[in-house]
């Protein structure tokens, strides 16, 4: 299993894992059953969205931003339970593509992830447009290290 | 509400959908009940093959609800709105 090590810092603010948490870069694509219909009927395929995932291990399942997933193109496939601070409620549910350069992950489907609005900037001005969940941490060995702020992944 | 016509239908064939099929997942389009496939993947895949890109459904048949849960989100440390 490849190991990678992140190391959280700026020159400006020094460490910065506490306040910015655990974040690695993502892309988020078309899945691959829709991206070949459309090559198929020559319909355009919209380009890959880039951003950061938290870490989340808070979240049985990965969320990404609702705004990505539309600018995407992909139509939600079910609507299921979710529970919030302001209550109760219900989340869509989309298929995706994810790839994380930093891990030479490339192209890993994610069928099942929940759509919320989630879009937020660190204060080193990374934009967070997904949440890493259980869902994914289960292949992951990951390490915080906050003395260091630091974090080790393996996966 | 998207899907609302599929969720319905989906409540309504629940009961006959787990005594054959349950642990698989549903592929529902508008009142007809496609299939069930073994991973969502597949049913995703047959969805797009017959559909294109019009909504359809792929919902866990089981008993329970598939919740989606965020300790960070419940205890409000996150600024996210589901």
């Amino acid at each position: 299993m490849p190991i990678f090590d992140f190391y959280f810092w700026t020159q400006e603010t020094g460490p910065t894992l506490a306040t910015s948490g655990p974040i690695i870069q993502v892309e988020v694509s078309m899945p691959s059953a829709l991206e070949e219909f459309c090559t198929k009927k020559s319909v355009p395929i919209p380009p890959p969205q880039t951003g950061f995932a938290l870490i989340d291990t808070g979240a049985s399942n990965s969320a990404i931003d609702e705004s990505i997933l539309q600018q995407l193109s992909i139509l939600p496939i079910d609507s299921i339970p979710s529970s919030t601070p302001s209550g109760a409620g219900r989340s869509f549910v989309y298929p995706t593509k994810v790839s994380f350069p930093a891990l030479n992950v490339k192209d890993y489907g994610l069928s099942r992830v929940i759509g919320c609005n989630l879009k937020w900037k660190t204060a080193d001005n990374k934009e967070i447009i997904m949440l890493l969940g259980r869902d994914l941490l289960r292949y992951m060995v990951l390490i915080y290290n906050g003395t260091n702020s630091s974090i080790t992944i393996g996966f | 509400m998207a899907l609302e016509q599929e969720l319905q239908h989906f409540e309504k064939i629940k009961a006959e959908l787990l005594k054959n099929h349950a642990g698989k997942f549903a592929l529902i389009k508008g009142n007809e009940f496609v299939g069930a496939f073994d991973t969502p993947d597949n049913a995703f895949k047959e969805g797009v093959n017959r559909f294109g890109k019009e909504i359809f459904l792929i919902k866990r048949i089981s008993q329970e609800e598939e919740v989606y849960r965020n300790q960070a989100l419940f205890l409000g440390l996150l600024n996210a709105h589901i």
